[in-house]
């Protein structure tokens, strides 16, 4: 990896870029009814536009981590709804002082998704069932326990939203720093990206390719898991937003950012942002308006995955596990 | 029985064709004529265009300028010849079907225009089965047969649609030379009884010989040249494609040192028709040079997997400086002191769209010079590509230039310097030369052998018998899973070896 290079290429940066503007703006100009540009009249607040960047964030590194190591977490969503429904158990246990009673249940809620994420590796490796197909059964799988889980049982208050909030992004920015820096400097970061981009070599080279699979799922499934927590510790308010399934929040923020962590974290600032400017709750409120916003969240795609590099989750390395021919 | 509709033929006619690969020319204004009956060769090292080139003859890919003429046709678009001709490369897909099968994959018989005709299409997938000598093998499933076989089931796949013309991509790579040879006999009776021209791309100056009609010469940085095969003899060949003429080792034979990896009778069920190891046994020792040479389905794929740690033999001891290795794996027989060398093409040796300087410590990153407590010394991994690109000559590459930008040649000095700079007790090298150019081929030679006068074993397993003659201080041949080992002397031949390979020999 080359520190300081648009590895994918600047096509693919332009092209974001100018579907982003194109959100931006038409969001704007296509909303129905007037858009207020005064601030004093937004429905807008810190603590709620925090937790939105948060929930982008997290969402977003649950599928790059991964990535990153060749597999392609489809399993999002099971491991969300896995974070959510232990987070709500915990959450209701009324013993428990709510200040604590919520660490517990977000800490709770990110062990389930590492747990959940495990798992698929564990299928994976046991079963040769793929991870986006085993990610996909259980996210079935879990969604009517998840429905029956009680819709906010945490007790944090609306004084202290902005407070968690602040935490969860020092934690967020913490984690993409720390994630970045392990990328290229340390060994197991070396190894981290010799599995995603050629995993015949890492197993030439001694590195063990499951091991390295597990734990970057079980990573991704922990930052998932942690939104489904945040996502009941305030409300589920934030995850109403997103135009799309939360579980391709993840994909997007990944593909607008070009599959790298830096890239990452700033296009989950520009839609936090893009997500609170004035028109945008109107235009998502319109179903044919929505749906036109979902087809331009996925239209990069189609050209950022081809460019990008094994190690960031290019198809080749994201579609064959071909290390296991050696096996 | 009903005949296999022959294909009309008609000369494949090439006018100032201008072909591209990427940023470079492959070929400028190449004229060429392939007549019906006759088999055309395409020879270059990996990396000059071959394929390109003959993916623009078959209408696969657009020339940048020139004529093309497929039988009566004063010019065939692309099109027109993607239609009439057929392009074969080697399929990995379909492996579940049967031969029979697969043989009548593209165009079984019908009745009623959607039911399959049984029993013609027993017949027509007998009949082109025959016509290439598989006919004892129609209900095989294809993932059991052997490179060979299905070589001549891609031909006679094709055969199927009666085309004007065959293009094949490289169908000799994975065979030893006799059944290149087999190969090559077959493509030029199909040549001749269907009266259609077929053109071939190659690496192996070999393989003109003795059935091809006419070669084209693909040189880096040079025009294509075209001569008639039977005008030129294959030294005479070698030597206008190159420039030269291969020596033998640098230094000649070597004095042998102790015992470094001892295998005896290793026992070990080869994958469908591949031939089994029947008991292989022989020893390395320090400072010599062993060559194994044998065709890849006849015990040398599995022999390698064995030495890789990838197989456990069935039966049998692998014995490194007196220690049991039989049950390890790789990354324990390179911790112990084994270094191994692939061909320049294998893809678990390198990364390509890593640097040069992340290559040269691929592997190296558990403990040693480049890493401390975990994380990566820059430093040190500059200096160490640095040094190597250096000591390996290598001036046209720096630290971090992306791998696969560099020429195959280079690629394969920088995989050679990271093992040789390890100083290990022993390489296992597999046909580290293949498709090389003549310049880099010597380079890699000498540099794995140079280690060898260091006091390392060498133990190299190849298909090529010229590459074996050129390097070997002794010398045995896997034939039927056995090893007959031949004396290395002045008199032994190319063809001694091959008749060994092929169990001609008296």
């Amino acid at each position: 990896m080359i520190p300081g290079r648009v590895r994918a290429g600047w096509g693919p940066l332009l092209g974001n870029v100018a579907v982003f503007l194109l959100l931006a703006v038409g969001s704007q100009l296509l909303a129905p009814g007037p858009v207020s540009w005064d601030p004093t009249t937004w429905s807008w607040s810190w603590s709620e536009g925090i937790l939105v960047l948060v929930t982008l964030l997290f969402l977003g590194l649950a599928f790059v981590v991964p990535l990153h190591g060749g597999v392609l977490n489809l399993g999002l969503y099971a491991e969300f709804l896995a974070g959510l429904t232990v987070a709500s158990v915990l959450g209701s246990i009324s013993s428990i002082d709510p200040p604590v009673r919520a660490l517990l249940a977000v800490f709770g809620g990110a062990l389930a998704g590492a747990l959940a994420g495990s798992l698929l590796v564990w299928l994976k490796r046991t079963f040769a069932v793929h991870e986006v197909l085993s990610g996909l059964l259980l996210g079935g799988a879990l969604l009517p326990l998840a429905r029956e889980m009680p819709a906010s049982a945490l007790g944090v208050g609306p004084q202290s939203v902005l407070a968690w909030g602040i935490i969860l992004l020092i934690l967020g920015v913490f984690l993409s720093g720390v994630f970045a820096h392990f990328l290229r400097a340390s060994a197991p970061g070396l190894d981290l990206r010799t599995v995603g981009q050629n995993p015949l070599a890492a197993v030439a080279a001694g590195v063990n390719v499951d091991a390295v699979q597990l734990w970057t799922l079980a990573m991704g499934g922990a930052c998932a898991g942690l939104v489904g927590a945040v996502g009941l510790t305030t409300q589920a308010s934030t995850v109403l937003y997103w135009p799309v399934p939360l579980a391709f929040a993840g994909i997007t923020i990944t593909v607008f950012g070009l599959g790298s962590v830096r890239g990452l974290f700033l296009s989950s600032i520009l839609f936090a942002v893009w997500l609170h400017e004035p028109g945008t709750a109107a235009v998502l409120s319109d179903p044919g308006l929505s749906t036109l916003i979902a087809a331009l969240l996925v239209i990069p795609v189609l050209w950022t995955l081809p460019r990008l590099h094994p190690d960031q989750g290019a198809p080749r390395a994201v579609w064959r596990t071909r290390h296991r021919e050696t096996y | 029985m009903k005949d296999v509709v022959r294909g009309p033929g008609g000369p494949l006619r090439v006018k100032g064709l201008t072909v591209a690969d990427g940023p470079r020319w492959v070929a400028r204004d190449l004229d060429l004529e392939v007549k019906p009956g006759d088999v055309h060769m395409i020879l270059g090292e990996r990396d000059s265009g071959k394929t390109a080139l003959l993916r623009t003859l078959a209408g696969l890919a657009r020339g940048e300028r020139g004529s093309i003429s497929l039988g009566d046709a004063i010019e065939a678009s692309p099109r027109e010849r993607r239609r009439a001709a057929r392009f074969i490369t080697h399929e990995r897909g379909l492996t579940h079907l049967s031969l029979r099968s697969r043989l009548l994959l593209g165009r079984p018989p019908r009745r009623l225009a959607m039911l399959i005709h049984g029993r013609r299409a027993q017949e027509r997938a007998l009949e082109l089965a025959k016509r290439v000598g598989l006919e004892g093998l129609l209900d095989a499933p294809v993932e059991a047969l052997r490179p060979l076989e299905r070589r001549l089931l891609d031909l006679a796949a094709a055969l199927d649609d009666s085309p004007r013309a065959l293009f094949l991509d490289e169908p000799t790579s994975e065979l030893g030379p006799h059944e290149a040879r087999h190969l090559l006999h077959v493509m030029k009776s199909v040549a001749r009884e269907d009266r259609i021209p077929i053109v071939f791309t190659s690496t192996w100056a070999r393989d003109g010989y003795p059935d091809v009609d006419q070669i084209t010469i693909l040189s880096r940085g040079q025009d294509p040249v075209t001569v008639d095969a039977a005008q030129v003899t294959e030294s005479a060949l070698i030597e206008r494609w190159t420039g030269g003429s291969p020596r033998r080792s640098p230094t000649g034979p070597h004095a042998p040192g102790d015992s470094l990896l001892r295998v005896e009778d290793i026992v070990l069920e080869g994958r469908g028709r591949e031939t089994s190891l029947a008991g292989a046994a022989f020893d390395v020792r320090s400072g010599e040079v062993l060559v194994i040479v044998g065709a890849p389905a006849d015990g040398l794929n599995l022999l390698h997997e064995v030495l890789l740690g990838q197989r456990a033999p069935s039966r049998g001891s692998i014995q490194f400086l007196g220690k049991e290795m039989a049950a390890t794996d790789r990354r324990q027989r390179v911790d112990a002191g084994m270094s191994f060398v692939n061909p320049p093409h294998a893809r678990d040796q390198s990364l390509s769209h890593f640097t040069v300087e992340e290559n040269l410590i691929l592997g190296q990153t558990r403990r040693g010079p480049f890493t401390r407590r975990g994380w990566l010394k820059f430093e040190s991994i500059r200096g160490n590509a640095v040094r190597s690109l250096a000591d390996f000559e290598i001036p046209e590459a720096r630290p971090r230039d992306r791998f696969t930008l560099l020429g195959l040649g280079f690629r394969q000095r920088i995989v050679i310097a990271r093992e040789v700079l390890r100083n290990p007790v022993l390489l296992v090298a597999r046909s580290p030369v293949q498709g090389l150019g003549l310049e880099a081929q010597e380079y890699v030679r000498k540099a794995l052998v140079l280690q060898c006068e260091r006091g390392s074993g060498l133990l190299w397993l190849t298909e090529d018998p010229e590459e074996a003659l050129r390097v070997a201080d002794r010398l045995a041949v896997l034939a039927a899973g056995r090893l007959v080992w031949l004396p290395v002397t002045e008199t032994l031949t190319r063809e001694a070896i091959i008749d060994e390979m092929s169990g001609h020999a008296a």
